[in-house]
C-alpha cells in the first residue's frame, strides 16, 4: 500500500475509533500534533491507538508510554507503521 | 462488624494475617482466564458452590458477590448480638456498595445479552442493587435498603449514609459496608487501562507498577451513641466528607484535589487539626497515578504527613467493597491500639520521601483517617476515634 | 419508547463522543439549569442501567478477543457513576458527588440524600436527578424475564392490554434543589420506601405516610400513579387508588415514557409542570375529579411488585 493511501486510511480509522463527532478524515492534517494541542486525544485515545495499530495491521506497542513517541502525528504513526507492520 | 478477604475469613483471621504482613496475592484459580498466570490477584480460596454450602444459600440466580456479602454480614449480625426483630425492624437501615454486581459471572450476562440466546438463571442477578435486593429478602428488612456504586469509594460513601441517615432521626441504626468479587470483567477492564502489575503491587514505592485486583466484603453496624449502652463499641465515626476531584474520568489530577479537599472536610466535619490524625489508611492502589496524587495531597494537608499504609498491598484493590475493609481495619487498630506494616514497600516516591509504616507495632492511638478514591474522581474521606 | 436525543450543545464534541446514551441525556439535562445557575454544591444521581451497554460492549470485547488487547473506553464509560462524574467535570465542581443505584429506588434515595444535605447545609443547593436508558442488551435481560410486552399494541390502549409486561422507556429528568422557598417550582414535601410483595403491607405503608407528612387540613389533589400496563402490578395501584379520596384525580405517565426502574424522575417532572401550569393534559387522566386548583400531589410508583415509593409534592 502507498503511504498516501496508508495515511488516508489511518485518518479514516482514527476518526471512526475514537468516533471524532465533529472531525473528517480529511480535516486531520499530516503533520498536526495528535495530542496537547492540535486534535487534543488524551492518555485513554492513546490506548485505543495502540489497540487499533495492534488489531489492523499487527503493530505491536507493549507500553503506553513507549505508544506516545509513536503517536505524535499522523506522519509518525506512518511511517512506524510501514516498518512494523505485519498485515 | 464482620469481613471477609483473600488474608481471611472472619475478622480475627484478617487481623492475625495483618499483624504477619501477609500478602493474599496469588494465581487466580476460581473461573478460567487468559491472566491466571500472568496477573496476580488476592482471591478467596473459597469455591463459589462451597460458599453456597457454607451459608445454606442455593437460591436460584445467586451471585459470588452476593455469596461473599451474605458470609461477612452473617458475622457482622451474630457480633453484634441484635436480635431479628431487631435487624428487621423498619429503623434499620442496609446501605451497601458494589461496583461488579452480578457482572461477576462475565460469560453469562454476555451470553444473556444476545438476543437470540434464552435467559440464564442469572438474569435478574447482574445489577449492583441484587445482592442488597437478596439480602433484604433474606433477612426480611424492612427498613430502608439501598446500594451505592461510586467505583472503589462505594463503600466508603455507604458508611456514610448510614451515618447521615441515623444523625437525620431516619433509622435508629445501619448496617453499612460493601462487597465485590473478583471478575473477567474487571480484570479485563483495569488491564486494558494498563494499571494492572505483573507483580505484587508496592503502594507508595518509586518502582511501583500498578495494582492487583483483590475481592472481599465487610460490613459495620452503626448505632447512635445512646442506644449503644451497655454494648460492646468498637469505635466511633467522628468525621467525614466526599468531594470531587474533577479532572479526569479515570485518573486523579496531579495535585490531588479531590483527595485534598475530601480529607481536608473530613477534618473539618470531625472538628479535629490534621495534627491530631494519628494514623492514615492510605487509598494506596499501588498506581503511579493515585499514589502520587494522594502523596500530594496528604503533604499539603498535613505537611508532617503522620503515619500511614495501605493494606492493598496485603488484600489487593477490593473496588466495592475497599471501603468498608479498611474501615474494619481501622477499627481494629483502634480497639487493640496498634498498626500493621505497609508490605512490599522498598522506596519511597522521590518527589516526596514519604514511606508507610514498615513493622508492626503497638501505639497509642485516637483518631485514625480513611481515604477511598475512585474512578469518576469520586474520593471519599472517613475518620475513625477511639470509643 | 426510546429517547429522541437533542444536538447537545452544551456538550463539548471532544467529550460527547466518549458518552453512553445515559451519561449523553444525563449531562445533557444537567447542563442547561448548572449554566442557568449559581454552582450547585453537589450532584446526586439515581441510576440503575446506566452504563449496561457499554459494559456489554466490553464483554462483547473480551469474547471475541478472547482477553486480548481490549480498548478501554467501553469499560471506563460503564461504570454508573459516570454520569455524575461527568458533570462534575464539565462544570468543574468539586463538591459532595454520588449515585445511588437501588433499582427501582435509585431516584427515591438520591431525593433522600439530597433532603440530608440540605438539613445538613441549609444555604446549599444541589443538581438531583435520575437517568437510565434502554440499550439493546438491557433489554434483552428484561424481556427474557418477562418485564415487557410480548404482543404488538399502540399506546392508546396500553393501560389495558389485561397482559403481563410493560414497555421499555428512558429517559434523564434533572433539579435544581435547595431550600429555599421563594423562586421555587416546587416543593418535595416526603418521600419514602418499601421493599415487599404483600400488598397489604404496602397499603399500611401508604396510609401512615399520608397520615404522617400530609399537612393538617390539606387535602392530596392529584394521585399520580406509574401504573405501566402490566396486569401483574394493577392490584398496588388499585389499593393506592382505594386508599386516598374519592374525590382525588388520578393521572398516568408512563404511556409517555415508559417503564425504567428511575421513571419517577419523570413523574416529579411532570408534577412540576401540573403545579406551575395546572393543568394536565387529557391523555393523562385516568379519573378527573373536580378539582379546582392542583397543590399537593401524591406519586406513587411500583418496580417489578417488590419495590415501592411514595412521593408527596406541593406547591
Amino acid at each position: 500500500m502507498e503511504t498516501a493511501q496508508l495515511k488516508q486510511q489511518l485518518k479514516k480509522q482514527i476518526v471512526e475509533s475514537l468516533n471524532l463527532l465533529s472531525v473528517k478524515p480529511d480535516d486531520i492534517k499530516d503533520d498536526e500534533p495528535l495530542f496537547g494541542e492540535g486534535l487534543g486525544l488524551d492518555s485513554i485515545d492513546s490506548i485505543e491507538l495502540i489497540v487499533l495499530l495492534n488489531r489492523e495491521y499487527g503493530v505491536v506497542i507493549e507500553d503506553p508510554k513507549q505508544g506516545r513517541k509513536v503517536l505524535v502525528d499522523i506522519n509518525v504513526m506512518a511511517a512506524y507503521i510501514e516498518k512494523h507492520r505485519k498485515r | 462488624m464482620g469481613g471477609i478477604s483473600a488474608i481471611g475469613n472472619t475478622v480475627a483471621e484478617n487481623r492475625t494475617s495483618l499483624i504477619k504482613g501477609t500478602c493474599g496475592m496469588g494465581r487466580l484459580e476460581m473461573f478460567p482466564s487468559k491472566f491466571s498466570d500472568r496477573l496476580p490477584v488476592a482471591e478467596i480460596k473459597i469455591s463459589t458452590e462451597a460458599l453456597k454450602e457454607k451459608l445454606n444459600a442455593f437460591e436460584p440466580g445467586i451471585t459470588r458477590t452476593t455469596l461473599l456479602a451474605l458470609h461477612a454480614i452473617k458475622e457482622t449480625i451474630a457480633d453484634s448480638r441484635l436480635t431479628n426483630e431487631q435487624v428487621s425492624s423498619f429503623d434499620t437501615a442496609l446501605i451497601g456498595a458494589s461496583t461488579v454486581g452480578g457482572m461477576c459471572l462475565t460469560d453469562e450476562m454476555q451470553r444473556d445479552a444476545q438476543k437470540d440466546t434464552p435467559g440464564s438463571e442469572y438474569l435478574a442477578s447482574y445489577d449492583y442493587g441484587s445482592t442488597y435486593m437478596y439480602l433484604q429478602k433474606r433477612y426480611s428488612l424492612n427498613g430502608p435498603v439501598n446500594t451505592i456504586n461510586t467505583a472503589c469509594s462505594s463503600s466508603a460513601n455507604a458508611i456514610m449514609f448510614g451515618a447521615r441517615l441515623i444523625r437525620s432521626g431516619k433509622v435508629r441504626r445501619a448496617i453499612v459496608g460493601g462487597v465485590d468479587s473478583l471478575a473477567k470483567f474487571t480484570i479485563n477492564g483495569f488491564n486494558s487501562l494498563h494499571i494492572l502489575s505483573p507483580d505484587l503491587c508496592t503502594p507508595f514505592d518509586e518502582e511501583r507498577k500498578g495494582l492487583n485486583l483483590g475481592e472481599g466484603a465487610a460490613f459495620l453496624i452503626l448505632e447512635r451513641e445512646e442506644d449503644a449502652t451497655g454494648k460492646k463499641i468498637y469505635a466511633s465515626i467522628s468525621g467525614y466528607a466526599n468531594a470531587n476531584d474533577a479532572y479526569h474520568t479515570s485518573s486523579l489530577s496531579d495535585e490531588g484535589i479531590g483527595p485534598y479537599k475530601a480529607m481536608r472536610d473530613a477534618l473539618v466535619s470531625a472538628k479535629l487539626d490534621p495534627a491530631q490524625i494519628d494514623f492514615i489508611n492510605a487509598h494506596g492502589t499501588g498506581t503511579e497515578n493515585n499514589d502520587k496524587s494522594e502523596s500530594r495531597a496528604m503533604l499539603r494537608l498535613f505537611g508532617k504527613v503522620p503515619a500511614f499504609a495501605s493494606t492493598k498491598a496485603n488484600i489487593g484493590h477490593t473496588l466495592g467493597a475497599s471501603g468498608a475493609i479498611e474501615a474494619l481495619y481501622c477499627i481494629l487498630s483502634l480497639v487493640q491500639q496498634e498498626l500493621y506494616p505497609g508490605i512490599n514497600f522498598k522506596n519511597p516516591i522521590p518527589e516526596t520521601g514519604l514511606e508507610p509504616i514498615p513493622t508492626y507495632q503497638k501505639t497509642a492511638l485516637t483518631h485514625i483517617m480513611s481515604n477511598s478514591f475512585g474512578f469518576g474522581g469520586n474520593c471519599s474521606s472517613l475518620i475513625f476515634s477511639k470509643a | 419508547m426510546l429517547a429522541i436525543e437533542p444536538s447537545y450543545d452544551d456538550i463539548p464534541p471532544g467529550v460527547l463522543r466518549r458518552m453512553g446514551k445515559s451519561v449523553r441525556m444525563g449531562t445533557g439535562a444537567a447542563m442547561p439549569i448548572v449554566k442557568n445557575n449559581p454552582k450547585p454544591d453537589g450532584i446526586i444521581i439515581g441510576t440503575a442501567n446506566s452504563g449496561k451497554e457499554d459494559c456489554v460492549k466490553f464483554l462483547n470485547q473480551i469474547i471475541e478477543y478472547d482477553e486480548g488487547l481490549l480498548t478501554p473506553i467501553n469499560f471506563v464509560q460503564s461504570t454508573p457513576n459516570a454520569i455524575a462524574a461527568q458533570i462534575g467535570l464539565l462544570t468543574n465542581n468539586h463538591g459532595y458527588n454520588i449515585t445511588h443505584v437501588h433499582l427501582g429506588l435509585a431516584f427515591e434515595f438520591a431525593i433522600i440524600d439530597a433532603d440530608m444535605m440540605l438539613n445538613e447545609n441549609p444555604l446549599n443547593s444541589y443538581l438531583l436527578g435520575a437517568v437510565d436508558d434502554i440499550s439493546n442488551y438491557n433489554y434483552n435481560y428484561e424481556d427474557k424475564n418477562g418485564w415487557y410486552k410480548k404482543e404488538a399494541f399502540t399506546n392508546k390502549p396500553f393501560y389495558e392490554t389485561n397482559s403481563p409486561g410493560s414497555i421499555a422507556g428512558e429517559a434523564a429528568a434533572m433539579f435544581l434543589v435547595n431550600g429555599n422557598r421563594s423562586g421555587s417550582i416546587a416543593k418535595l414535601l416526603a418521600v419514602d420506601a418499601l421493599h415487599d410483595e404483600d400488598e397489604s403491607v404496602m397499603k399500611e405503608k401508604l396510609q401512615d405516610f399520608i397520615r404522617k407528612y400530609l399537612p393538617a387540613g390539606e387535602r392530596i389533589d392529584l394521585l399520580l400513579t406509574g401504573e405501566n400496563g402490566d396486569s401483574r402490578l394493577l392490584k398496588y395501584y388499585s389499593i393506592c387508588e382505594s386508599v386516598v379520596e374519592n374525590n382525588v384525580s388520578v393521572a398516568r405517565f408512563k404511556h409517555m415514557s415508559g417503564e425504567y426502574p428511575t421513571a419517577t424522575a419523570m413523574g416529579l417532572w411532570l408534577c412540576c409542570n401540573i403545579l406551575q401550569n395546572q393543568s394536565i393534559p387529557g391523555h393523562m387522566m385516568k379519573y378527573a375529579a373536580a378539582t379546582t386548583r392542583y397543590k399537593n400531589i401524591l406519586i406513587y410508583n411500583n418496580y417489578k411488585g417488590i419495590q415501592h415509593s411514595f412521593i408527596l409534592v406541593s406547591e
